[in-house]
């Protein structure tokens, strides 16, 4: 359920198949162990979240399609089967090595004849799978269910919504409700800072505050001080988005990646690996396991390293900030939706499950991801457990920009994420690499 | 030898004549036990070769999604091909590939197999055969994940080794001159075992009693390489040959899983950009025609091989 998932995130520190199946089912049994504590019950009970209607006459089978192992996310499936007894809930994943490219598996297997009632999409898929006609409309569910839904859309942050129904929609009819997210931030080790004697970052660091931190903890050979990598959405957008930059315009028409704040946050990065204070991309450097180890002292990401950190017994040591700005505040934001498929049988079954998923029930759930509803999101108790700072990554929203999704994201993807590899390595000058990315990105549209 | 060919040969003509004096009814159950013992692999060759050849003529014809109706295109989609920057250069690469896998293979198995045949006394030998053949049972998922880690640039082994004697060191896979040789290098460790095991067996077909004839005659190990050797191995040559370019043409995977065809396109195979057209394009008519310019491509290098076999191969 994670709106990154591990493989992706991690970008050029590719982690092994085994290792995220291994991480995913530790996460699941700290998701049961929740449940079992009675943690959930009073999370949802002070989160003060709108609930949801049930049906309970609903019947059928649904049959839903999940990014990833399906069995890291039973404690979720088990409360949707307490509220919907006679649903028959059919789970299959997919394991994928992006979200674009488990879009682009999807859309081989309904080809091929499958059918789903419900699907995973993350950001990066919505809009394709609706400008292919896969996905059914909900503008009428949404209005039958208006008095239902109402406290639930309200609860939502603002910008969630108008996306799922500007960028994530081809013809402005609304097929998603949005589920759960990740912006960016940067997570530090607090042991390296003190032993370094450097000062921990505020949360309106600069890049010119952050390359002075950054280079203060590198001791080379020993320490690095930051991970700069060519990972899309951990890596290059962050640092293009808070130059104020990015790689396509508003409204994904357009490739904007060599313009002169582009080049410049490429050259800033760029230069992170010249000066030894990020490793050299290009392998199986693991960021997790190297700050866990004391060696590496910052890295960016999203919810997603809270369970990484935690199976290395490394959460006690670490606070997330906000990314440091050039130009102003940015962070990329990808999100998950559960829409209907146009195929399925069985439409208020996967409505019911549709609903479900954006309600605050499976939001308590999520451990490390954060949740569309700020009633969650911002309680206290579901915040308790986590590193300090991870309070910063809800309003992240209000200056987000969502990871763009065209058509052939997929493709752009590994592009960006090849020139940038490039740059960093110093085989491309930024202002030629990214020139070159523009035309490709623009030939791709 | 030749006494052998013609006693079966006699021996073949007497078995036809016993079919042909066969009462008609015996003839044709004769003939349906052969169709009924023959039909699974004519079925699997219909559903698995055939059908998606023939399929696959038929879509480079159309444009098609997936998703929605295909439309008739006519000759257009082998137009692009031909105009077409990434195809082209997908070819180039898979040429160039190709070729360096031909000659490290030919020649190092070559190598290989006469170490192992004449220089490695006793049970040593069956280790050796074992050790070199061994990661070819490895599927190409592993191999490529365990390289991925030995030429890691911060940690792996050999850029460890290269700094210890101070030799600069790279990221490999990142970098444009050095990715496609180290793939090449990936791949020969991960098939060399094949080709070796037909030479090897190849060269244990070599009738000892010509070597021992040269040696009284006088010739020395060199020449009896050059005469008796090579011309006895050289149809064994000419199948690996052939063997290595269409394996070698159709690489797919070390390129998927370590490279992702970067960088920037450096070792995108045909293959890949069949796979990348069809799967995340989507556009199935398109890579429907690239897999049919792939077939003509070996069919093409496979007829010119057979026919330059005819100045060098030397059948018995």
């Amino acid at each position: 359920m994670d709106a990154r998932q591990p493989a992706e995130i991690i970008g050029s520190t590719r982690t092994s198949r085994r290792r995220v199946l291994t991480r995913s089912a530790q996460l699941g049994a700290a998701i049961t162990g929740v449940v079992a504590s009675g943690g959930i019950g009073s999370i949802l009970a002070s989160a003060k979240a709108p609930a949801l209607l049930q049906d309970n006459a609903l019947s059928g089978k649904v049959r839903f399609l999940v990014y990833g192992e399906a069995a890291q996310n039973q404690p979720v499936f088990d409360v949707f089967k307490q509220q919907y007894p006679d649903i028959e809930l059919e789970v299959v994943g997919i394991e994928g090595a992006s979200w674009a490219a488990f879009a682009d598996a999807v859309t081989t297997r309904i080809a091929g004849g499958e059918q789903f009632d419900v699907v995973q999409i993350a950001t990066e898929g919505q809009r394709l799978f609706a400008s292919r006609g896969m996905i059914e409309p909900i503008d009428d569910l949404i209005e039958r269910d208006a008095e239902e839904l109402d406290g639930l859309l309200a609860d939502f942050h603002p910008k969630l919504v108008e996306w799922c129904n500007t960028l994530s929609s081809p013809d402005g009819q609304t097929y998603f409700l949005p589920g759960e997210f990740n912006t960016m931030a940067v997570w530090y080790n607090t042991e390296i800072f003190a032993a370094a004697g450097v000062e921990e970052p505020s949360a309106d660091w600069t890049w010119d505050q952050f390359l002075e931190t950054a280079t203060a903890l590198t001791k080379p050979g020993e320490v690095y001080g930051m991970h700069a990598s060519g990972a899309y959405f951990a890596s290059v957008m962050p640092w293009l988005l808070t130059n104020g930059a990015s790689p396509l315009n508003a409204d994904w028409t357009e490739a904007t990646v060599n313009t002169p704040e582009a080049i410049e946050a490429a050259t800033f990065m760029r230069q992170l690996v010249a000066d030894q204070v990020s490793p050299e991309p290009g392998g199986e450097f693991d960021a997790f396991a190297t700050m866990a180890q004391g060696k590496l002292a910052m890295v960016g990401g999203g919810a997603w390293p809270g369970p990484f950190l935690a199976e290395l017994d490394a959460l006690e040591k670490v606070r997330i900030v906000p990314h440091p700005v050039n130009s102003g505040p940015g962070s990329p934001v990808g999100w998950n939706s559960y829409p209907i498929m146009k195929a399925t049988q069985n439409r208020e079954a996967a409505w019911a499950l549709s609903k479900f998923y954006s309600s605050p029930a499976p939001a308590a759930f999520l451990q490390y991801q954060v949740p569309a509803q700020r009633s969650v999101a911002e309680d206290e108790e579901f915040l308790a457990n986590k590193p300090e700072g991870f309070a910063y990554l809800y309003p992240a929203l209000d200056y987000a920009t969502p990871v763009p999704g065209p058509d052939q994201g997929s493709i752009i993807q590994q592009d960006i994420e090849d020139t940038f590899n490039q740059i960093l390595v110093g085989n491309l000058e930024p202002e030629a690499g990214l020139n070159d990315l523009n035309g490709k990105i623009q030939s791709n549209l | 030898m030749g006494a052998s060919i013609t006693e079966s040969r006699s021996a073949g003509a007497d078995l036809s004549l016993q079919h042909n004096s066969l009462p008609a009814a015996a003839r044709r159950r004769e003939a349906i036990v052969a169709y009924a013992l023959l039909s699974p692999a004519i079925i699997l060759f219909l559903v698995f070769i055939a059908g998606p050849l023939v399929g696959a003529i038929v879509l480079s014809f159309f444009e098609w999604n997936l998703l929605t109706d295909a439309e008739f295109v006519g000759l257009d989609n082998y137009r692009q091909l031909f105009t077409d920057d990434a195809a082209l250069a997908a070819v180039r690469n898979t040429f160039v590939f190709a070729f360096w896998s031909l000659v490290t293979h030919v020649g190092a198995a070559l190598l290989l197999a006469l170490m192992v045949q004449r220089a490695i006394p006793g049970v040593l030998k069956y280790v050796f055969r074992t050790a070199i053949f061994f990661p070819v049972i490895m599927s190409w998922a592993s191999v490529s994940l365990i390289w991925l880690f030995i030429l890691d640039p911060n940690f792996g082994f050999i850029n460890h080794y290269l700094e210890q004697v101070g030799i600069p060191t790279k990221s490999w896979l990142l970098m444009p001159d050095t990715a496609m040789p180290a793939i090449i290098i990936v791949d020969w460790w991960k098939t060399i075992g094949f080709t070796f095991i037909l030479i090897l067996a190849g060269l244990q077909g070599v009738p000892a009693h010509l070597h021992e004839a040269a040696k009284i005659d006088g010739a020395g190990s060199v020449r009896r390489f050059r005469d008796i050797t090579l011309p006895m191995l050289s149809p064994t040559l000419f199948m690996v040959a052939i063997l290595t370019f269409i394996g070698a043409f159709q690489i797919f995977e070390p390129m998927y899983v370590m490279t992702s065809g970067g960088p920037l396109d450096k070792t995108v195979s045909i293959v890949m950009q069949i796979y990348e057209t069809g799967f995340r394009r989507f556009e199935m008519g398109y890579a429907s025609a690239m897999a049919i310019g792939v077939f003509v491509v070996i069919l093409a290098v496979t007829l010119i091989q057979m026919r330059l076999s005819r100045y060098w191969v030397f059948y018995e």
